[in-house]
C-alpha cells in the first residue's frame, strides 16, 4: 500500500519535470533527435548521473538488500531489437510511453492517439509474445548484468565514475546547434 | 498552414538565472529516481500497457486471459507502476495548469504532418512502435534508459544505443525536404 503512495507521489514530480523540460512536446523531442536541440538529452543524461551517484552512495551505507533495485536482464538480441523499433516510432510520433501521458495530461489530442497506439501495440505484443517474441530473447540472455560485473569494479566507484563522465559530456556539448537553412 | 512545430520550439522558461533548466530539473529527477529505488523500485512505465489489456481480457474473457503466458508474466493491475502512471498525468496537467503553459491539441513534428488527422496518424503509429519495442526490450525510455542506466545494467545502455541509432535516423528522414 505504501509502495503505491510513494509510485503516485513519484509520478506527479516525474510528469510535472518532463512538462518543465518540454520533453512531452513531440516537436521538442523531434529537434533532440534532429540533434537541433539536445536539451532534453541533457535533462536524461543530468538525470541518470546524480540518480545513479545518489542510488549507489545511499547503497553503499544501507546495503543493496535495504534497496529496490530491479536490474532488467540483458538478452542482448532483443533488447537491441526492442530500442531500434522504439526508435522509429519514437522519430515518428515524437512521444515516448510515458511522455504521452504526461501529454495527456497538459491537453494534448495527438497524445491521446498515442496512448491508443500503444495500447493496441500492447494488444498485438501479448499475441505474439510466445510464438514470435520469446525464442528471440532466449538469443545471447547474459541474465542480470551490470556495468560493474563486466568491470570488475566497486558499483559505487562505477557509478560516480559514469555520473562524472555524463556531467561532463554534457557540460561541454552546446545544448542548441544553429541550422542553416 | 507552414509547419511552425518543425522548428523546436523555445526552452522553457522556468530555468533560474544560474542553472538551465534540463540541468537544474534533470539533477531533481535524478534525486527523485533514487528516491525511488529506495522507497519501492526503480521507475519505468510500458510494463502498464501490457497489463492494462491483461486487467481487460481478465474481465472479458478469464479463460483466454490465463491462458496466455504474457498476461500470466506481467501479473495484476494494481501494481504501483500503474498509480506512477496517473501521477504521470496529474503532474502534466498541474504543471501546465500552474505555469500556464497552453499546448497545442496537435503539435506538428514533421513537413509531411500538413493535417490534424496526419499529425495523429504518426502519433498513433510512434505509439504502436514504442510500446511494441519497448516489450520487446522489457522496458523503454524510463525503465530501461533512465532507470536502467542509473542501476548500472547493460541492458540499459544497449537499448538507448538502439534508440538513438534509429530515433535519429527517422527523425532526421522525415525532415529531409523541410527547407526546399
Amino acid at each position: 500500500m505504501t509502495s503505491i503512495i510513494y509510485a503516485l507521489i513519484v509520478g506527479v514530480a516525474m510528469g510535472a519535470l518532463i512538462q518543465r523540460v518540454r520533453a512531452s512536446s513531440p516537436a521538442m523531442i523531434a529537434a533532440n533527435l534532429r540533434l537541433e536541440n539536445i536539451s532534453v538529452i541533457k535533462f536524461m543524461a543530468t538525470t541518470i548521473a546524480v540518480g545513479a551517484i545518489l542510488a549507489y552512495v545511499i547503497a553503499a551505507f544501507i546495503g543493496m538488500d535495504a534497496m529496490h533495485f530491479d536490474i532488467k536482464p540483458t538478452y542482448v538480441v532483443g533488447v537491441l531489437l526492442g530500442g531500434l523499433v522504439f526508435g522509429v516510432g519514437f522519430g515518428l510520433g515524437g512521444y515516448c510511453p510515458g511522455t504521452c501521458v504526461v501529454g495527456a495530461g497538459e491537453g494534448r489530442k495527438d497524445a491521446l492517439w498515442a496512448i491508443l497506439g500503444g495500447v493496441v501495440g500492447a494488444f498485438f505484443f501479448t499475441l505474439l509474445f510466445s510464438s514470435v517474441i520469446a525464442p528471440i530473447n532466449k538469443l545471447m540472455d547474459y541474465g542480470k548484468l551490470t556495468l560493474d560485473q563486466v568491470l570488475g569494479l566497486p558499483a559505487v566507484g562505477v557509478a560516480i565514475g559514469l555520473g562524472v563522465i555524463f556531467l561532463g559530456v554534457v557540460y561541454m556539448l552546446p545544448t542548441e546547434v544553429k541550422k542553416h537553412s | 498552414m507552414a509547419h511552425p512545430a518543425s522548428q523546436a520550439p523555445p526552452a522553457s522558461a522556468a530555468g533560474s538565472p544560474g542553472l538551465p533548466a534540463w540541468a537544474k530539473f534533470g539533477a531533481i529527477f535524478g534525486v527523485v529516481s533514487a528516491l525511488s529505488i529506495l522507497t519501492w523500485g526503480p521507475i519505468g512505465v510500458s510494463g502498464t500497457y501490457p497489463r492494462f489489456i491483461g486487467a481487460i481480457f481478465r474481465r472479458l474473457t478469464p479463460d483466454l486471459a490465463h491462458a496466455n503466458p504474457y498476461l500470466e508474466k506481467m501479473g495484476s493491475f494494481l501494481k504501483p507502476e500503474t498509480f506512477l502512471m496517473i501521477g504521470l498525468l496529474i503532474g502534466g496537467f498541474l504543471a501546465a495548469k500552474l505555469t500556464g503553459d497552453k499546448a497545442d491539441a496537435a503539435e506538428y513534428i514533421h513537413p509531411s504532418e500538413t493535417s490534424k488527422a496526419k499529425r495523429y496518424r504518426d502519433a498513433f503509429l510512434g505509439g504502436f512502435l514504442i510500446v511494441f519495442g519497448a516489450r520487446i526490450a522489457g522496458g523503454c525510455t524510463s525503465g530501461h534508459i533512465i532507470s536502467g542506466i542509473t542501476q548500472l545494467s547493460v541492458s540499459g545502455l544497449i537499448f538507448a544505443a538502439g534508440v538513438f541509432a534509429t530515433g535519429i535516423i527517422t527523425a532526421k528522414m522525415m525532415h529531409r525536404g523541410a527547407h526546399s
